[in-house]
């Protein structure tokens, strides 16, 4: 009975109302551990992309929260998502980041499993465990669920998880259309990883954070390597979907892409725009009906909720949680096959450059995210709450016909209030079923 | 330039003598804070590069590094490689204001291979990265240059560098290795 008073007690943590958040949700281990149940166990999480498994036997090593999971295909072409942990004694049975192989032995005693997770052999099965063993009962744990969309392959742990396509809503589908309209993708050998002594929603929240360019990343701009207006506050799209995916950043008119286009027709003449190198991929027709209306004039940066932002430069990037006060960082770049050799060469070149542990912009933000982790620590400043209310109240959603709703305004907070205030329903309901009842639907009217 | 068998063990001591002092000079400019001298040491055509590295089987070893070409932690020309020593002097370099503390210790120093005027040279290194109050980094690895005589000078035509670690424990790479 107590129990459940407790499990009920529902704490506030974030206020949509003024957009005032408690800071101690960045740096509470018990916060921490409620998340990985209730959020990371229950969430639908990026994986890899398919072509990363481009036979029987390859297998990519991730994470579900804190579970280190093997993603492998197997005989059957079939992608499974198993725990690395033998049912025995717990111990892993794949050690190496990716590669391929026939089968998962582990190193302790030798329990031999399948690529679909099967327990097919026990050394003495005979002799010591007197053929008292099922192996049928003891092969190796495994995601509830495992579904890809347009070859982008997520995992849930949670049974009672709606199917992906569900889960991911219209804006999350939409965020991975940014990349997969552009044709069939595949992986550029090489995942960038580094390790921040930040929480990860500090690192989540800052995909959508346009209000820092300028300041972080300042030096970026002054030495030429991106231009100011396109960083500058400019015209801003927001867009909000079921269970916190959003996408927000810069947007460009119906008028600009056509006046792009017209430039192009006449041979570049006419002045450079800041949006030509991102709205110059939405002027295919076909890409443009795949993003639709709306969609098609957002050049801002999706997050597939949990943790997988979907950036402009062809990559994704997974904020993976090792600890209240830890978070790795996990580039992912992807390239449409058969790109041009020339287009190829300068789409890694801004991959390597702009992200990653020593991109030109990404190396001035882990400091502001392990300071902000350190500053949810003090006794007193963890009692101070922070202020996530810009253009609270400013806003009105338009409604398209096409159904495609967005926020069309200057630099704002609202992707950032919205992942909190989703973040804080997935942490309140007891399962899937009662977030399915109670989560918000995307506002409507004055945000 | 004679090919390396071919130099007398006198002569190997004096070129591995000379390319040392190179790699020790470049090292204190990087530690000196002294990027514009440092960025003069590498020639026009310069590749500096680190690729990824990855934990794998035994049996794949082959496939620990990425290759040229391909993903990078970084793959810079001396444009980029100038733009990342200008970034420091514009002002709100956030990474490196207030600067980080570094120490580059290069040890292991072998001349490989002489191709003209080309000396191929593998070192390793430990480069020590302290910040702020109390943040402490470290990275260790091997490097492979290609030093080329101009003028009469050695300058650093080639910087390959292979990091021991595969996840980077560093919340940046702001430095030069």
């Amino acid at each position: 009975m107590a129990a459940t008073m407790i499990a009920r007690e529902r704490p506030q943590w974030f206020d949509p109302a003024t957009g005032v958040l408690d800071r101690r949700i960045f740096a509470d281990a018990e916060i921490y551990r409620q998340e990985l149940t209730h959020i990371f166990a229950r969430a639908w999480n990026f994986m890899c992309h398919e072509s990363q498994l481009p036979e029987s036997g390859a297998f990519f090593m991730n994470y579900i929260g804190e579970d280190q999971v093997i993603v492998v295909r197997d005989r059957s072409g079939k992608i499974n998502v198993l725990l690395n942990s033998c049912p025995h004694r717990g111990n892993t049975v794949c050690r190496a980041e990716q590669g391929r192989t026939n089968s998962f032995l582990c190193s302790y005693h030798g329990w031999n499993y399948d690529l679909d997770g099967r327990l097919v052999a026990i050394p003495g099965q005979e002799a010591f465990y007197r053929n008292d063993v099922d192996k049928n009962v003891w092969g190796l744990g495994r995601a509830a669920q495992v579904a890809s969309y347009r070859g982008f392959v997520f995992a849930t742990l949670d049974p009672a998880a709606p199917p992906l396509e569900d889960y991911l809503g219209w804006v999350g589908k939409l965020g991975i259309d940014m990349l997969a309209a552009q044709g069939e993708l595949e992986v550029v050998d090489g995942i960038q990883k580094n390790r921040l002594q930040c929480n990860w929603k500090l690192a989540v929240d800052n995909l959508y954070d346009w209000y820092h360019v300028k300041i972080s990343h300042g030096t970026a701009i002054r030495v030429g390597f991106i231009g100011e207006e396109g960083m500058a506050p400019l015209s801003q799209m927001v867009i909000l979907g079921e269970y916190g995916h959003g996408i927000g950043g810069p947007g460009v008119t119906e008028a600009q892409l056509h006046e792009l286009e017209t430039r192009m027709q006449n041979g570049s003449a006419g002045e450079p725009q800041w949006y030509d190198q991102f709205a110059m991929r939405r002027l295919d027709p076909r890409l443009r009906r795949e993003l639709g209306p709306v969609g098609s004039r957002s050049l801002g940066h999706p997050n597939i909720f949990p943790n997988l932002w979907v950036a402009l430069t062809n990559q994704v990037c997974l904020r993976i949680p090792r600890g209240p006060f830890e978070t790795e960082l996990w580039w992912f770049t992807l390239l449409p096959k058969g790109m041009p050799a020339e287009q190829r060469r300068e789409a890694i070149y801004m991959a390597n450059h702009v992200f990653g542990p020593a991109g030109l912009l990404e190396q001035d933000d882990g400091e502001n995210w392990s300071h902000s982790t350190r500053g949810a620590k003090g006794a007193h400043s963890r009692t101070l709450p922070l202020n996530y209310a810009m253009g609270r109240g400013h806003d009105r959603v338009s409604h398209d016909p096409s159904g495609q709703n967005c926020i069309e305004t200057v630099v704002n907070e609202h992707a950032q209030r919205w992942t909190y205030q989703a973040w804080q329903e997935w942490m309140q309901a007891d399962s899937w079923q009662e977030l399915a009842a109670n989560h918000s639907l995307p506002p409507a009217g004055v945000v | 330039m004679s090919a390396l068998e071919d130099l007398g063990l006198h002569e190997r001591m004096l070129l591995t003598f000379e390319v040392e002092q190179f790699l020790y000079r470049e090292a204190s400019l990087l530690d000196e804070r002294r990027l514009d001298d440092w960025l003069t040491l590498c020639t026009d055509d310069i590749h500096y590069w680190m690729p990824i590295r990855r934990t794998t089987t035994a049996k794949e070893i082959d496939n620990e590094f990425t290759k040229p070409g391909g993903m990078a932690y970084f793959d810079d020309d001396k444009k980029t490689l100038g733009m990342r020593v200008q970034r420091l002097k514009v002002g709100r370099a956030w990474a490196e204001d207030p600067p980080s503390r570094t120490r580059h210790v290069v040890t292991n120093v072998r001349i490989l291979g002489i191709d003209g005027n080309d000396l191929s040279v593998a070192s390793n290194f430990m480069l020590y990265r302290t910040r702020l109050n109390s943040e402490e980094d470290s990275w260790i690895g091997r490097r492979e240059d290609v030093l080329r005589r101009d003028n009469g000078a050695l300058k650093l035509a080639r910087r390959h560098i292979y990091l021991d670690q595969t996840v980077i424990l560093a919340q940046n790479m702001s430095n030069l290795f």
